[in-house]
């Protein structure tokens, strides 16, 4: 190895030819090698393509190995030596790649003869390779590339790897999937044994981490008990079904036969050290390990982690044994992960345990529902005689204590009213089950029925006026009598006076008698809340109520209405109901007179009697007791409440049994006050309220430890003032113990669904009802313990989670979705359209897709999406989201629960997976390096969605070149600070990415040209991680080999062209004239395609187009005798059909020639007439100012040399009018495959009628750009374009005499345009104006120069332009008031002017529409 | 080469002066036009009237001298330098007859009726 210094005291290696210059180590192995043996031969002799691949791989950092030439010869950069190769260095240098590799060829050959054979790169993500590098053959994971090195000549011959490992990165994906996968169960309640059934599935989804697992609970006895096991069968000897009791210690395992089989020995697993809470490692030898399962690997584990399952507050439930991957170490993060499993089976046992303690208790509490239930039912009847025995002696007791205490009578007063109240339901039941079983006894009387109502309707008097209610009662007396059981009508007309006072705040209840058709009709109308239309069917349904309704109280048995009708019924009469709702109801019943419609047997004689008797009592009194000032609200004692916060202080601080503060929440008065003495009488703070709104009002001033309500109340009834409470977070955990008459499961069960802890059914005894407040307060402070425990275990998965409210606001987040999103628990909750969905306006289809992932839960109620989502940060994340639609069971309600998993990375690799691909096309397909470079820059900003991506080349001399996709392309207008990164760029290491943490990035590479630098502007706000730099580095190095091979088409086009040139068309071009020439992008060869113009002796000018079958150097060849033969023709005689006659002649001589197409045509620039003739060419196209367009496509006839020698041509004339444009061409401009000609020839029409605006040459270009293909023209392209008259160009010396013969040409000219005649005028003195000024000021120091004067007409637009070659002075309005006055009448006459002084002489350039 | 100018003068029967001048007017010639049209207002006996309808072309040069005359003389001339003569403003500092087009050229035109003020 050659070692020189140099000079700044650097050691380099010079050997190789400079190949391996550079001071690494690797670097001079690399020199060491003797390059000679190997294929490669010596590297002075290497191919350029072979010195650039080895440059690129030494100057990256990134890990990268080539393999190269017919025996694969192996190279590596020092990133990968110190990465992957290991103890192979150096040996492995210039070795063929199959010895180097050997262990892992398989994988490898395989996809190097891919790339050889494709071309094409290939993408491996995280593949599984079992390395020996750390002593013990590891589990690792590597991404990498092979991409394709070529040859100078574009062959594939070798290939280049980017490698960057995985390991980390997998494993931690794969034991987080486990981790997910052991919280996915989606039961939320089961059994212990369900849970470990669970549970084990999910744990033999993963042999590679854990290749078998034990489960050992404890039982009571203290023995472990074996509850699960994965990967072992049943009875092996390292799972033995039971181990002796934890702290038996050195007895263990004795005298059992179930035992570990080995008395007097330490147990298989530490099951002691477990019991004491500590993990332990346990080295798998001896006997009971010898034939353990390898689980995903090819032997078995050598250690087990043996991980206590923690209970909070007590000792484990039980332990984990954990057999490990050998494969990898036992380092920190496999500890957490076996720690995290025991975790999880830990909370599931605790769950599955106290869920199973809850559900025996819910059925012990069913069990003595369903035996009151049938205690109740058969007892209702006894109930009367009790009943007499209370109110008899009540009675007694009033009279006899009249003169007592106010207390005494007040108790006396509460017995009486509910005794009564109690009397009339029981009346009213068996009533009621009398006429059921047709056990009714009536007895019919005629009776006046208009007195009788009256007088009943007067009882109700004082209760309907001190409901601040008007009563009118019209019973005017009716003709005759009807027949009445006395008893049977009382009952009717009270309750449905009782019914109406019940609904009415406010207006009238009005009573009225009248006959109407033969029957007498009594009505009792109110002005109350009504009834709405779908319950009018069913108002006399027995026990049917209305739900909801506003009403004085929700006391009553449902069974009023349907008694009057079974009431009205048995007199042979008629009840229907008129009601709307808010405006009040009629309820109409009609009776026949006479007897004939009642059984003979029931009617007896009119007796007279008392009309209201003792039934009316207890209606009156009950409908007082829902009138507001009969209210003796039993006193709350205020001295009980303290201060506000009193209960918060109490609740923190209560032992179990109280006391509690406590809501009480019922409409009867009574009870309220029952309640409240008894709750008080037990220690409890009482505040008591008559109705749901007010219970919802008192809870959320303080909350209670407890709200005791009645599910029936006015305003708002107990069902929803509960669901009101659990909708708020900060009363939602209140517990509600709900009380209600209505006995049965479905009324429990319903009161329990809308979120009540208990439910107790009236009656109750004092007893029953202080234990279940104490039950409940005790079991919602269980529930807020397993909510915290609930929250611990959202926290430890894996993947983000929350649930969604069924309004669709987020009302929990976990851990987990907080570092994915950035968004806490903090903020909750969110609204429906959370802020991390893709905003609506600015990213519409991102949004859409989020609003249809969750729209569609509602109809298939759960689903698996890929989602993009936003980072609280700004940056776009893609989420795997599972979404589910679920009924909590708690409140009822739908809610939607889901996950989300960062697949960001997984979907970006896809992405990235495909640019390759796609870079690689389009470098591949690029036919210039300018058309690399900028299908390469597009990529890559699409790639990275990048707002702008520059490229600048640095040539050795000139200024950098500059490519750019969404910047200004060009050095001095970029941003300073951009040109000192791609500056900064240049001098760095190649294939480096630099990431500037400000959203910008760069690499560096190799251009043909020079060191070329890359600058992707990603905006502020996104990462750039080591994989995006992996990913860069690799594009970037297929970027400089496409440039490479694109830079040789360059030259070889160049090549083609400047032969073309020296073959082709004048030097000089008559003015008025543009041609192009444009050669088929591939194959790159000269053609036989020309142009040519030819000046005439008497000013005419010969035009030919031309195109000669084939290409190649032969066609060129034929078209170069044609052209000169041609053009020697022309100028002999200029007469166009017979120049093709004689051409045809020379044509049938040359061989090649035949079948050549020609347009040949001698245009009088003067007058713009035309003669032509066609030798089977594509006819001419004309364009008039207007755009009028014609083709000219007479005199044809066949191509040349195709009907022998003889004959006549044919011939045209035509005039090409003023600013008409003229295009001839070679049928490569418009001819495509499939498609027919005149559809390119209409094409190239709409091009000039749309550019006829513009000058000949950049029309000219303009026609070539828009007719191109994609892919570039396929056919070489001869275009020359014409455009009358040709521009007017005067040089003349800088005198005044000469101003009149300069305006005699310029009007002359003018009069060619064919123009308005005021315009010609204005054209010439703005014209003269500036010539007169270029006389006059532009030369008056420094006489003898010349002005030069140039006008242009195009379609409507006339171009005028007069230069000098002096200085103008700017106007001195005092020495000469008249010297700015031409100025000034050139911006009157024209409408654009403007004056560009210069170093070299002044130009005016001034414009006008000619059009009128 | 020259630019062609020619002048005549003659008085009319109201005995205005009239100069008439035909070809074009440029900067080489418009020192020949000032002299003309000062001998022309040297003869005049009140206001001379000069007779442009037979120049074609005028520019700024000789547009110059008429505006420095134009408080002594008035202009008759045609369409074609309609444009030059409003747009320099010489139309507000003196009358100048026929730009919109006027009656026919030779005899007495409509506006020659009107003695000069």
């Amino acid at each position: 190895m050659a070692v020189r210094d140099d000079g700044q005291g650097r050691k380099r290696a010079a050997a190789g030819g400079g190949v391996f210059a550079g001071d690494g180590q690797i670097h001079r192995d690399l020199a060491a090698v003797d390059w000679a043996a190997t294929p490669l031969g010596r590297p002075e002799s290497w191919p350029q393509s072979l010195r650039t691949a080895v440059g690129i791989l030494l100057s990256s950092r990134f890990p990268m190995w080539m393999a190269y030439g017919p025996e694969l010869t192996f190279f590596c950069n020092d990133a990968y030596r110190r990465d992957t190769l290991g103890r192979k260095y150096p040996w492995a240098l210039g070795r063929p790649s199959r010895e180097v590799w050997t262990e892992v060829w398989e994988h490898s050959y395989s996809r190097i003869t891919t790339v050889l054979s494709t071309g094409q790169a290939t993408w491996d993500e995280a593949l599984l390779l079992l390395l020996e590098r750390s002593g013990y053959p590891e589990e690792t994971y590597h991404t990498f590339s092979y991409s394709p090195l070529r040859d100078d000549a574009g062959t594939a011959v070798g290939m280049l790897c980017v490698v960057s490992e995985d390991t980390e990165r997998v494993i931690g994906e794969r034991r987080m999937a486990t981790l997910r996968d052991l919280g996915s169960d989606p039961s939320v309640a089961r059994t212990e044994e369900q849970m470990l059934a669970f549970a084990g599935r999910q744990l033999t989804r993963n042999p590679y981490d854990l290749p078998f697992t034990l489960t050992y609970l404890y039982d009571e006895d203290g023995t472990a008990r074996l509850a699960g096991r994965t990967g072992l069968p049943a009875g092996h000897p390292a799972a033995p079904a039971r181990l002796a009791a934890a702290g038996d210690g050195e007895g263990a395992g004795d005298g059992d036969g179930a035992g570990d089989g080995r008395p007097g020995k330490d147990p298989v697993w530490p099951a002691r050290q477990a019991a004491a809470g500590e993990p332990s490692v346990v080295e798998l030898v001896g006997e009971p390990f010898a034939a353990l399962p390898a689980g995903a690997w090819p032997l078995p584990p050598t250690r087990a982690l043996v991980v206590p399952l923690q209970r909070q507050g007590a000792g484990p439930y039980g332990f984990l044994v954990a057999g490990l991957n050998r494969y990898r170490p036992l380092d920190d993060a496999t500890r957490g992960f076996v720690e995290l499993v025991a975790g999880h089976l830990a909370a599931g046992i605790g769950s599955a345990r106290s869920f199973r303690a809850q559900q025996r208790r819910a059925e012990e509490l069913a069990e003595l529902d369903r035996a009151k239930t049938a205690f109740f039912s058969n007892v209702s009847h006894e109930f009367r005689t009790p009943l007499s025995l209370i109110m008899g002696p009540a009675e007694e007791l009033r009279a006899h204590l009249a003169g007592a205490g106010p207390e005494v009578r007040g108790e006396l007063e509460v017995i009486h009213r509910n005794a009564l109240r109690l009397g009339k339901l029981v009346n009213t039941l068996l009533d009621f089950s009398r006429i059921e079983a047709g056990r009714m006894q009536a007895r019919y009387e005629p009776a006046d029925l208009a007195t009788l109502t009256a007088e009943l309707a007067s009882v109700f008097r004082s209760a309907v006026e001190r409901a601040g209610l008007a009563y009118e009662v019209d019973c005017p007396p009716l003709a005759q009598p009807v027949h009445l059981d006395r008893g049977m009508w009382e009952k009717v007309v009270l309750n449905l006076l009782s019914n109406a006072l019940k609904f009415t705040f406010d207006g009238t209840i009005r009573v009225a008698v009248r006959d109407e058709r033969g029957q007498a009709v009594v009505t009792v109308a109110d002005t109350g809340v009504g009834v709405p239309g779908h319950e009018l069917p069913r108002l006399f349904e027995r026990f049917h109520r209305m739900e909801n309704a506003r009403a004085r109280s929700h006391e009553g048995s449902g069974i009023g209405l349907a008694l009057v009708r079974e009431l009205v019924a048995l007199h042979g009469g008629t009840i229907t109901a008129d009601s709307r709702e808010g405006e009040g109801t009629v309820f109409t019943v009609r009776l026949p007179y006479g007897h004939a419609h009642l059984p003979a047997d029931a009617l007896v004689a009119g007796g007279g009697g008392p009309a209201v008797t003792a039934v009316a009592d207890p209606f009156v009194q009950e409908a007082l007791r829902w009138l507001p000032e009969a209210e003796p609200e039993p006193e709350p004692d205020a001295g009980d409440r303290g201060g506000g916060g009193s209960g918060a202080r109490q609740r923190a601080g209560a032992a179990a049994g109280g006391p509690f503060d406590v809501v009480v929440a019922d409409d009867n008065a009574d009870m309220r006050g029952y309640l409240t003495r008894l709750l008080r009488g037990a220690g409890h703070r009482v505040r008591a309220v008559g109705d749901g709104r007010a219970a919802l009002e008192a809870v959320r001033a303080d909350p209670p430890d407890l709200l005791v309500a009645d599910v029936m109340m006015p305003r708002l009834d107990g069902l929803r003032t509960v669901a009101a409470l659990r909708a708020a977070p900060r009363t939602a955990s209140v517990p509600v113990l709900m009380l209600s008459a209505r006995a049965g499961q479905e009324a429990s069960v319903e009161g329990l669904e809308a979120g009540a802890d208990d439910y107790l059914v009236k009656p109750f005894s004092a007893a029953e009802l202080l234990a279940r407040v104490r039950a409940t307060v005790e079991l919602a402070r269980l529930r807020s313990h397993h909510a915290r425990w609930r929250r611990a275990l959202t926290d430890a998965m894996q993947e983000a989670f929350f649930v969604c409210d069924g309004q669709g606001a987020v009302v929990e987040v976990n851990a987990a979705f907080t570092r994915m999103l950035g968004f806490g628990p903090e903020d909750l909750p969110y609204p429906a359209v959370p802020p991390w969905w893709p905003a609506r306006e600015a990213e519409p289809e991102a949004y859409r897709q989020v609003a249809d992932a969750f729209g569609a839960l509602v109809e298939q109620g759960a689903g698996t999406h890929t989602l993009p989502v936003r980072h609280r940060e700004g940056h776009r994340l893609w989420v795997s989201a599972s979404l589910a639609r679920v009924h909590d069971p708690d409140s009822g309600r739908s809610m939607v629960v889901g996950t989300f998993r960062d697949v960001t990375a997984e979907r970006y690799a896809v992405r990235r997976e495909s640019a390759v691909a796609a870079l690689s096309l389009r470098l591949s397909r690029a036919g210039s390096t300018a058309q690399a470079l900028d299908g390469a820059l597009e990529e890559l900003c699409g790639l990275w969605r990048a707002g702008s991506g520059v490229a600048a080349v640095f040539p050795a001399a000139g200024p950098p070149q500059v490519t750019a996709w969404g910047a200004p392309a060009a050095w001095d207008a970029l941003d300073g600070g951009l040109r000192e990164a791609l500056t900064a760029l240049r001098d760095g290491p190649r294939l480096a990415p630099y990431a500037d943490g400000r959203g910008g990035v760069g690499v560096g590479l190799e251009h043909p040209r020079g060191p070329m630098a890359v600058w992707l502007g990603l905006g502020a706000g996104r990462p750039f991680t080591d994989r995006d730099g992996t990913l860069l580095s690799l594009l970037a190095g297929h970027l400089a080999q496409g440039l490479a091979r694109a830079f040789q088409i360059d030259q070889q086009r160049e090549t083609a062209l400047a032969l073309q040139r020296a073959i082709l068309g004048p030097a000089a071009l008559p003015a008025g004239f543009a041609v192009r020439y444009e050669p088929a992008a591939r194959p790159l060869e000269v053609g036989g395609d020309w142009y040519d113009t030819v000046a005439l002796a008497d000013g005419r000018i010969g035009i030919v187009v031309g195109d000669c079958v084939g290409r190649g150097l032969q066609a060129a060849a034929v078209m170069g005798q044609l052209r000169s033969a041609c053009r020697a023709l022309l100028l002999q005689d200029p007469r166009p059909d017979r120049v093709l006659l004689a051409l045809d002649r020379f044509a049938a001589d040359l061989p090649g020639a035949g079948s050549t197409t020609v347009f040949c045509g001698v245009l009088d620039p003067g007058s713009g007439r035309l003669a032509y003739s066609s030798a089977g060419h594509p006819p001419g196209v004309l364009v008039g100012p207007d755009g009028a367009t014609r083709l000219l496509d007479q005199g044809r006839s066949t191509p040349l040399a195709v009907r022998g020698r003889s004959g006549t041509r044919p011939y045209a004339q035509d005039v090409v009018p003023a600013r008409a444009l003229l295009l001839l061409y070679t049928d490569g401009l418009v001819e495509r495959r499939r498609r027919p000609l005149s559809e390119g020839v209409e094409r190239a029409g709409a091009t000039l009628r749309e550019g006829r605006h513009t000058g000949t040459r950049e029309l000219a270009a303009l026609v070539m750009e828009r007719m191109a293909p994609p892919d570039g023209y396929d056919d070489d392209v001869a275009l020359l374009l014409y455009r009358s008259p040709a521009p007017l160009e005067v040089d003349f010396p800088a005198e005044a005499g000469r101003l009149a013969p300069v305006r005699r040409q310029l009007r002359e000219w003018l009069d060619r345009c064919e123009l308005p005649a005021q315009t010609v005028q204005n054209v010439l003195v703005a014209a003269g104006e500036a010539c007169a000024n270029a006389v006059e000021h532009g030369h008056r120091d420094a006489p003898g120069g010349t002005v030069r004067l140039r006008a242009e007409a195009r379609a409507d637009r006339l171009y005028l332009s007069v230069a000098d070659s002096g200085r103008w002075k700017p106007p001195e309005p005092e020495a000469a008031p008249h010297r700015g006055r031409g100025l000034a009448l050139m911006r009157a006459l024209m409408q654009h002017v403007t004056v560009t002084p210069g170093a070299g002489g002044t130009t005016v350039a001034m414009d006008t529409r000619t059009a009128p | 080469m020259t630019t062609p100018l020619t002048f005549t003068s003659y008085v009319r029967a109201d005995g205005v002066s009239v100069l008439v001048a035909t070809g074009e007017v440029d900067l080489s010639n418009s020192a020949d036009f000032a002299a003309a049209t000062d001998a022309a207002l040297a003869g005049a006996a009140g206001r001379l009237l000069v007779d442009l309808r037979g120049v074609e072309y005028l520019d700024s040069a000789g547009l110059n001298e008429l505006l420095i005359r134009a408080g002594r003389l008035e202009i008759v001339a045609g369409t074609l330098l309609a444009p030059l003569l409003t747009i320099s403003g010489i139309t507000e500092l003196t009358t100048v007859y026929g730009l919109t087009g006027g009656g026919p050229t030779g005899v007495v035109a409509p506006w020659a009726a009107e003695p000069p003020a």
